[in-house]
């Protein structure tokens, strides 16, 4: 069953002082519930315009949006948005078990003393026991990340929609968000939405990989990855599958993203 | 802070230095004594109004005013000034009011105000909060609407709802803007409680300075003004202190 429906969205932006962008065009997706779906392209493709559309952050043009069946108008409840730079969405001025109490405590019948024990039982999931009374700012990036990952856990979503969430850390840092990313996802049926320019990162990760266009973008096609669950996502990259995955996706980032625009 | 205190070694010094050479001026005729009295004979005055007490009435005339207006101007401008930031009917319908109000020395506004609210502390209460209300007011403005746009984003997709954002994201976010608004504003304060002071003349440090220059009291003048810079001083130092405790989280930004 899908959970989130993009159907033949459109997105223009005005002009400045010249004639407006089309920057997306009558594009449709439909997520499946409890799914792990990438959305691949090209830098500069309108990846987080779609994703920030699909989040209420942003209307569309044309088209529609539903979650759990209803149409979209302002972010929804099922849904949240991690963003690509998670230092600038967290607080700094409160601490990060406070950062992420914050997600709950103003629920009905959460008491201030409840969030934090919420907050802390979170911040063990990710895999930062310990840094409670820490201040976002005493944390390395990859932390920071983990903290802003803990804090939409907390508000208990059905769909997380990550922009980039791994493009501003190290490789090693990145490898172990993805083991995290896919427990957490396991242990809790979530359904996810990422956002990524990188194909390794798109098929480790994924049931499904959505292929966009260069501007204006709309979904090339849509690739099973067919790739074993449960699955580790550092051993994965040795199977054939895998390779013949990156392959054949690398190819179509390569040669389709100029021609699809018309202006290549 | 022994590295702090340090610091001020020269310039205090400087101070000790022109007050001596002051002292010395006066002894050796060079300046008239009768309007200008050597430091050390303000000193003896000083210690009178401290060891009588009778400084402290005057003192918290003063201070009252000032605490009073500027809590409430601060408020008025935060208030105005996070409605305008944040919607822009409240900016488009406010902001030439502002926009007029705002280059006017509110100095000239005690004379009218005393038609309407009498010589009392209402009165100077009100001009004290209308020199800080602006201030405070347009920094509030330019930090609410600073705010980090991703900031406002996340309380959008966690579904923190307006008057959750306003004062848990918003507010501290403009916070920076706001004390420097604030710190402003307090100088202003002072220069307004002071002038309400001496224009009423009834009670309170102004007053008194003006009181005691008319009387020929020369040295009780100068100690009066040495107590008004003194409150000047303290009154910065506080609000540094509280400044650096409210932004501890900025530190490292």
């Amino acid at each position: 069953m899908a959970i989130l429906e993009l159907e033949a969205v459109e997105k223009v932006f005005p002009g400045r002082g010249g004639p407006p962008t089309l920057a997306m065009d009558r594009l449709s997706l439909s997520v499946r519930e409890g799914e792990f779906l990438s959305i691949l392209g090209p830098s500069g493709c309108g990846k987080s315009t779609l994703l920030q559309i699909a989040a209420g952050l942003m209307e569309p043009s044309a088209g529609s949006v539903r979650v759990a069946g209803r149409t979209v108008s302002g972010p929804p409840p099922e849904a949240v948005y991690v963003f690509q730079q998670y230092g600038r969405s967290l607080l700094p001025w409160r601490s990060v078990r406070d950062n992420v109490a914050f997600a709950v405590e103003h629920r009905a019948g959460v008491s201030r003393a409840k969030a934090r024990v919420l907050a802390d039982a979170q911040l063990e999931a990710v895999g930062l026991t310990g840094f409670g009374d820490h201040f976002p700012w005493q944390l390395s990036g990859g932390m920071q990340q983990r903290v802003a990952l803990a804090r939409a856990l907390a508000a208990e979503p059905r769909i997380l929609l990550m922009d980039e969430p791994f493009s501003a850390v190290d490789a090693l840092t990145r490898l172990d968000l993805h083991r995290l990313m896919l427990e957490l996802w396991e242990k809790r049926g979530l359904t996810v939405v990422l956002v990524t320019h990188d194909v390794e990162e798109a098929v480790a990760l994924s049931d499904r990989v959505a292929l966009l266009t260069k501007r204006p973008s709309t979904i090339a096609r849509v690739v099973e990855t067919g790739l074993p669950r449960p699955r580790d996502p550092v051993e994965v990259r040795e199977t054939p599958r895998f390779l013949e995955l990156r392959h054949e996706l690398l190819e179509a980032l390569l040669t389709r993203g100029p021609k699809a625009g018309g202006h290549g | 802070m022994a590295r702090r205190l340090l610091s001020l070694v020269p310039g205090l010094a400087f101070i000790a230095l022109l007050l001596a050479g002051l002292e010395w001026a006066v002894d050796a005729g060079l300046v008239r004594r009768a309007l200008m009295p050597p430091p050390s004979a303000i000193w003896a005055v000083l210690q009178d109004l401290g060891t009588s007490g009778e400084v402290l009435g005057p003192l918290f005339a003063t201070l009252r005013l000032v605490f009073i207006g500027f809590a409430l101007g601060s408020a008025v401008g935060i208030a105005l000034g996070t409605a305008m930031g944040w919607w822009s009917a409240a900016f488009r319908l406010l902001e030439p009011l502002v926009e007029m109000m705002r280059p006017i020395p509110k100095a000239a506004l005690v004379p009218p105000l005393m038609l309407f609210l009498g010589l009392g502390d209402t009165m100077k209460i009100t001009s004290v909060a209308l020199a800080v209300t602006f201030p405070v007011l347009v920094n509030t403005l330019q930090g609410v609407r600073g705010v980090d746009r991703v900031l406002l984003d996340s309380a959008r997709t966690h579904g923190w709802g307006t008057g959750r954002t306003l004062r848990h994201v918003v507010l501290p976010a403009s916070l920076p803007f706001i004390l420097a608004g604030m710190r402003t504003s307090l100088g202003l304060a002072l220069i307004l409680a002071v002038l309400a002071e001496m224009l009423t003349g009834q009670g309170g440090l102004g007053f008194l300075i003006l009181d005691m220059q008319r009387s020929f009291l020369i040295r009780q003048m100068y100690a009066w003004l040495v107590i008004l810079a003194l409150v000047g001083l303290a009154l910065n130092a506080l609000f540094g202190w509280a400044e650096s405790r409210a932004l501890h989280w900025q530190q490292r930004n």
